[in-house]
């Protein structure tokens, strides 16, 4: 059990058994020239349809063709025969790689990063990577009103925390509303609360903030100008809000009710600046058209509600009311855990009022794509695009279908096949490490032992992330417990 | 006779006189002597007068008023470098990182405490406790040599100092480990500005690590500012509004000037990468401390010319008590078997590293530590040199002590075998031109955790002491909460669980220093989960310390389960 607990993909460590340097070797093949040639397929490519027989090649990362009988040349050839390729699963809301998540200190934080706390060893990139996905929009925390800066990642997972960054992707920040924001559920008795209390507070401190950013844009504008002496003190939090009112930086804003989203797009026009995102936006539903009227994407949880106060109003219609509106959805995780399996709840979407295949695929791989601004490099198998593709053995919307191959960039990031074999190597490392003089007890000192070790399970249920600040392994059996 | 009496008389009084009048000098003869700045002298001697080498040499010219320590069998080094250091600094008190008590530089903490009780906390700086780099760990330092003795006996003889709590842990000072006055044992200071990645806790901000990263960013491009100003008005104040005056961003100019190394507290590759990212950011002289997996960096480490302090604290597994305990993952299992080869691999790949003790408490660790690291491929030239020179290097001092020559402070260290070997004998530490003979022993133990602990040694019991079950109270306003807290310690840091009725709580960022500890947790309260951060220390078999939330802090107090 404990293994998948392991970072076993480290390219780093140079000491990995030699069993399983042959297996990396051996899967990592394609790294020699990058070329790699899927054959005969099903390949659904998410924006042009859904192609029988076909083959794709992949040549320094990039996909070059899309036909049939293409010829290899030198790039490895992929058998696909009965399989299925979809493009790389994107999530638009999640934590994972997060070493810490939430600046809760003030409602306004613009000046973090989450950049800073990034964690590439984290054993949720893999799983994610098992389960299809390859990019992921990492967010802060809902806890503030305008929280931190974004990152726009893809999962490379056994490389350095720069080498996920997409570079080209446009920058963008957290916003929220609601219970998280006013500390409803964080009401400790006698203790001082933070402002604001209540969903008026929130609109106001959203609307000082850009009043004061509007104000710092104009003191720079006047030094520029030369029409004072000293420049403006540089202000970290200030400066991410003059981005978002020149449109250079993305909104990503948490809520759930209608009249608190409503309330944004409103603050946002008032300024003169877009929401990129509703995120959550359990009730999007009802105020579609003013949505679509601003512009603004939504990314939502396809079919899980009623699990805070906020949640009650939802309904698993949502996609395919907005869908209907033509507003650009895409669903998303906000969880290590349903990382793994979003091709099921894109599945859904077809269930719940029937959005037909290739645009529930969509929710999970161009939109997402889109609403994050790399919808020109990936999200969809086009030539030209980035060789981010996932091959099942099955449909990716049939819960028996698994994924065999994970890649990113034509690089084979998760292969099922040579995973076995890693666990195996795994095993064999792990129990000659056990013997090494720095792993067996008495500790440095003179103190006694240790205590029995606590059996610990990393995955996080933690959807919404109401306050979590995930700094390791965290312990979650109740269920809703950080709802 | 009455008129030769006298005169005896008075030639005794005029010989005694002179001998405290005037300093005497010291010659070590007939030793091997290490210089380690240049070649080895096989045979030679090295004297001292007034605190300073005088002469060092095969053929040296013994002064008539030397004592004389024969040196035959012997081999004179450079007194052992401590790159990285609390001693001297005053115990934690109270709970680290409180918006008052303990968040300040060092025991500048003990200070700010009570105004921090009073209400609001004095002085000029507009930035909080824990943030305040103007700090000094030498106005807080502690003389005396009883706290020195354990270390200086194991030949350390210098030592860079730091304070304990904080993000900015105060500027470090250099300082000989000998005396009973601070300024004269002080070799510089401030000598460095040293960072932690850590929160000031409390609620405030920066309370996570997201906090400390756009905070120490702020603070550098206040400094900036300030300076910037600063040479405007004193160019032409006319017109010119005077700059502020805030000491905590002047205690920064020389890091951001690139004059002072800033040393980073980074023990996880992780830590490392972002220390790296912001010393490119902001063009800053940067230093690693720690640096457990430095080497997994060590080509960027030697790209930007950054020197690590490898803390010879290693990482050390303990044994499972319960058959049905988990074992330790992979990851970590890993990592504690590389640590040892770290150092061979980083001075492989031409990157200065300097050791530092990592305040392990049991003097024979260092050297059984320092052994694995030689046994791993550490070159013992290259280990002396991370031990003496390379340390004063990295702080500027290397022109007054690291090394055995002429004109350099009096440091040394005198040893029968090796001095890294384990059946080494240290007959006598020089600390300043002072003499500290000891008493040849049978060898010290090699062993883990059974060597003597020297005397002198702060009551201060060995990090894995803190290990164990405590039954504690926490005394939330209006209600006594009971509570256990398992500690399970490795190294420096501990994992375990906090269990009170409400359910079980993992400990994650257990970290130990001394009889201190800390750590964070995600704990049910009323049907929400509240992050908390706590911290706390260990006397004997009572625990005490505070717990933080966003909301403020509740105390706690217990015992030690038998």
């Amino acid at each position: 059990m404990f293994l998948i607990k392991e970072k076993i993909m480290r390219k780093t460590s140079i000491f990995l058994v030699f069993a399983a340097l042959c297996m990396f070797a051996a899967t990592a093949a394609t790294a020699q020239n990058g070329d790699v040639l899927i054959k005969n397929a099903t390949v659904m490519t998410a924006s042009k349809g859904t192609l029988q027989n076909t083959d794709i090649l992949i040549q320094n990362g990039k996909i070059t063709r899309i036909g049939k009988n293409l010829t290899s040349g030198s790039a490895r050839v992929i058998d696909a025969t009965g399989k299925y390729v979809t493009p790389g699963i994107i999530d638009a809301h999640s934590h994972a790689m997060l070493d810490a998540i939430n600046e809760s200190s003030f409602s306004v934080t613009s000046m973090t990063d989450v950049k800073d706390a990034l964690d590439p060893d984290d054993i949720s990139i893999y799983r994610a990577l098992a389960g299809g996905t390859t990019a992921a929009l990492l967010l802060h925390g809902s806890a503030n009103s305008i929280g931190g800066q974004s990152a726009t990642i893809k999962f490379k997972y056994g490389k350095g925390k720069d080498d996920f960054l997409i570079k080209d992707a446009p920058t963008g920040i957290k916003f929220a509303m609601g219970e998280n924001v006013k500390r409803s559920n964080f009401n400790v008795p006698g203790m001082t609360p933070r402002y604001p209390r209540t969903r008026m507070g929130v609109v106001e401190t959203v609307r000082d903030a850009f009043t004061r950013a509007r104000d710092y844009r104009q003191a720079w504008a006047d030094f520029n100008a030369k029409k004072t002496k000293t420049p403006p003190r540089r202000d970290l939090q200030l400066e991410p809000l003059v981005e978002i009112l020149e449109g250079k930086r993305i909104v990503h804003a948490h809520g759930y009710r209608s009249d608190e989203q409503l309330n944004l797009l409103k603050i946002a026009d008032e300024f003169g600046f877009k929401i990129g995102t509703l995120q959550h936006g359990l009730e999007t539903y009802k105020f579609a058209p003013e949505i679509a009227k601003h512009g603004a994407g939504v990314s939502i949880f396809i079919d899980s509600w009623s699990y805070k106060i906020e949640g009650y109003d939802a309904i698993p219609f949502t996609a395919y009311m907005l869908w209907k509106q033509g507003i650009v959805v895409s669903i998303n995780s906000d969880s290590d855990e349903r990382i793994r399996r979003l091709n099921l709840d894109a599945a859904k979407a077809m269930k719940y009022g029937g959005v037909p295949e290739e645009d529930a695929l969509k929710m999970v791989t161009l939109n997402p794509a889109i609403q994050l601004g790399i919808g020109k490099r990936t999200g969809s198998i086009e030539v030209g695009k980035d060789g981010d593709v996932v091959i099942w053995t099955g449909h990716p919307f049939s819960p028996y279908s698994r994924v065999e191959t994970t890649m990113i960039e034509g690089e084979v990031y998760f292969d099922r096949a040579a995973d076995a074999q890693k666990r195996t190597a795994a095993e064999a490392e792990k129990a000659a490490l056990l013997k090494d003089k720095m792993n067996s007890g008495p500790a440095t000192g003179s103190g006694p032992g240790a205590g029995p070790r606590i059996p610990r399970e990393s995955i996080v249920h933690d959807r919404d992330h109401a306050d979590q600040e995930k700094t390791g392994d965290t312990h979650t059996d109740q269920e809703g417990g950080h709802r | 006779m009455k008129t030769k009496f006298l005169l005896l008389a008075f030639a005794a009084i005029v010989t005694i006189l002179g001998n405290t009048v005037e300093a005497q000098s010291v010659a070590i003869t007939n030793a091997r002597i290490v210089t380690v700045s240049g070649s080895t002298i096989p045979s030679g001697s090295v004297v001292i007068r007034d605190g300073l080498i005088e002469a060092v040499g095969a053929d040296v010219r013994i002064p008539a008023d030397a004592r004389i320590i024969n040196g035959s069998g012997l081999t004179v080094y450079p007194g052992l470098f401590d790159a990285a250091s609390t001693l001297g600094m005053p115990a934690p008190s109270g709970p680290q990182g409180q918006g008052g008590p303990g968040g300040g530089g060092g025991g500048a903490a003990a200070a700010a405490a009570a105004a921090a009780r009073a209400g609001e906390l004095e002085g000029i700086s507009n930035y909080p406790v824990g943030l305040r780099p103007e700090f000094r760990a030498a106005d807080v330092f502690k003389a005396g040599d009883s706290q020195f003795e354990a270390v200086r006996n194991a030949g350390i003889t210098t030592a860079v100092v730091s304070g304990r709590t904080g993000i900015f842990t105060g500027a470090s000072l250099v300082t000989n480990l000998a005396g009973d006055r601070v300024s004269a044992m002080i070799i510089r200071s401030p000598a460095s500005q040293n960072f932690s990645y850590r929160t000031i806790g409390g609620g405030q901000y920066p309370a996570s690590l997201l906090g400390t990263f756009s905070a120490f960013r702020q603070l550098l491009h206040d400094a900036k500012r300030q300076q910037d100003i600063e040479r405007l008005h004193a160019a032409d104040p006319r017109g010119l509004k005077r700059p502020e005056s805030d000491p905590s961003l002047t205690a920064l100019y020389p890091v951001i000037n690139g004059q002072m190394p800033i040393v980073f507290n980074a023990n996880t590759e992780r830590e490392i990468v972002r220390s790296l990212d912001l010393a490119k950011e902001f063009k800053l002289k940067a230093v690693i401390s720690g640096g457990h997996e430095a080497w997994k960096q060590a080509a960027r480490l030697k790209e930007q010319n950054v020197p690590v302090l490898v803390s010879l604290n290693f990482p050390k597994g303990t044994a499972p008590t319960a058959p049905e305990a988990d074992p330790d993952d992979l990851s970590t299992l890993k990592m504690r078997a590389e640590t040892p080869k770290g150092p061979a691999r980083l001075v492989q790949a031409g990157v200065k590293i300097a050791f530092q003790t990592g305040d392990l408490t049991n003097v024979n660790d260092i050297f059984t530590n320092l052994g694995y690291a030689i046994d791993d491929g550490l070159s013992a030239d290259a280990a002396l040199r991370a031990f003496t020179l390379s340390g004063a290097e990295i702080f500027g001092v290397d022109n007054v002590t690291g090394s055995v020559e002429k004109g350099k402070i009096a440091n040394l260290v005198v040893t029968r075998g090796d001095v890294f070997a384990k059946e080494r004998t240290v007959t006598h530490v020089i600390v300043d031109g002072n003499v500290f003979e000891q008493k040849e022993r049978p060898a010290a133990q090699p062993g883990r955790g059974r060597g003597p602990q020297g005397p002198g040694q702060p009551a201060q019991p060995a990090a894995g002491s803190i290990g164990g079950t405590y039954t504690i109270t926490i005394e939330i306003p209006g209600e006594s909460m009971p509570a256990t807290l398992v500690i399970t310690p490795t190294g420096s840091t501990f994992t375990g669980q906090l269990r009170t009725a409400m359910g079980n709580s993992d400990v994650q960022n257990g970290k130990i220093t001394g009889n201190a500890f800390s750590f964070t947790a995600v704990v049910p309260y009323g049907g929400v989960s509240l992050n908390i951060d706590v911290s706390g220390t260990v006397t004997g078999n009572a625990i005490s310390g505070n717990i933080n939330t966003d909301q403020g802090a509740v105390p706690f107090s217990g015992t030690k389960n038998p």
